[in-house]
């Protein structure tokens, strides 16, 4: 059976869904195959990842106290 | 009904974070995001029987959020921010943004990495603000994606479109992120700053000086042009 490879141009295509894990198993290790051997596909890659990774640092998810009191309020008048 | 009242509490109020913190980035004003979550959930209160499942809670709400926002606009007029929701899909092609391809240089990816060292000096300001200049239905995308870690089928249930336009206007909204950021680093004048260091970056060992020379003699065969 012969290997099944990727090239750079679907590597590109597929780098977004990579980096948000949104590839089958299939073509996610096709994919990793592909970067272990590719260094410039591997740098966009990494690139991605790291600005994804800096973007999700932005995240708040403290609640401010009036807002829960006023849910918790508004929970209990159902 | 999916969920038991005591469910619906519960869900409410661990997902009450996220709630305001999207709400926060959609309003852009911290009142208006308080009164979208409470409108949220007394709405998700009252459609109740439409949630098909436990498991679809967040993606339900989100778009209960996401929906109470827009019907807001629409009410109050917002002209600007109305125009600014609606997303031309059909316009998937060409015209992408990548810093990477700005930056990167294949034949100094050994010693030196400029897009590296971008990343490295960019500010949470930056960011922040580079994520509220973007029009509203790629802002959507980019916190449900990267800040609430929301799969592609989630997003597609909250945004009611389907995967491949969660995936092109996702696309889009990433170019949009990084020309912007490009242009406020530009404005700093940190892309120069960041490429002519990377110009005069020493080899710092003859054993460097001799593998680059060696990869230079058989060309790079990593790179993608």
């Amino acid at each position: 059976m012969t290997k099944q490879q990727i090239d750079c141009e679907l590597a590109l295509r597929q780098i977004l869904d990579y980096v948000d894990h949104e590839l089958g198993d299939h073509d996610h290790s096709l994919m990793e195959q592909h970067l272990r051997t590719c260094k410039s596909c591997f740098s966009r890659m990494e690139f991605e990842q790291r600005l994804k990774r800096k973007v999700g640092e932005l995240r708040e998810d403290e609640v401010t106290s009036p807002l829960s009191e006023r849910i918790k309020g508004l929970l209990k008048s159902f | 009904m999916a969920v038991s009242r005591k469910d619906f509490e519960e869900q409410v109020l661990g997902l009450l974070g996220s709630l305001q913190g999207v709400a926060r980035r959609l309003t852009r004003n911290d009142a208006d995001a308080e009164d979208l979550v409470a409108e949220t959930v007394a709405r998700a209160w009252r459609a109740l029987d439409s949630l098909a499942s436990e498991t679809a809670f967040r993606a339900w709400i989100f778009r209960i959020l996401n929906n109470t926002f827009i019907s807001d606009l629409r009410r109050a007029d917002a002209r600007p921010r109305l125009d600014s929701i609606e997303c031309e899909d059909e316009d998937a092609e060409g015209g992408e943004f990548s810093i990477f391809e700005q930056m990167h240089q294949p034949f100094l990816l050994w010693f030196s990495n400029p897009e590296q060292e971008f990343l490295n000096k960019l500010l949470r300001e930056d960011l922040d603000r580079a994520l509220v200049a973007l029009p509203d239905c790629y802002r959507v995308v980019v916190i449900l994606s990267d800040l609430e870690e929301f799969s592609y089928p989630e997003i597609a249930a909250t945004l009611e479109i389907p995967i491949g336009t969660v995936r092109s206007r996702l696309a889009r909204a990433r170019s949009a992120l990084q020309k912007a950021l490009w242009q406020q680093a530009q404005a700093y004048g940190l892309t120069n700053a960041v490429a002519a260091r990377s110009e005069c970056a020493p080899l710092e060992t003859e054993a460097q000086q001799r593998g680059a020379t060696a990869r230079l003699a058989r060309g790079d065969k990593g790179s993608v042009q």
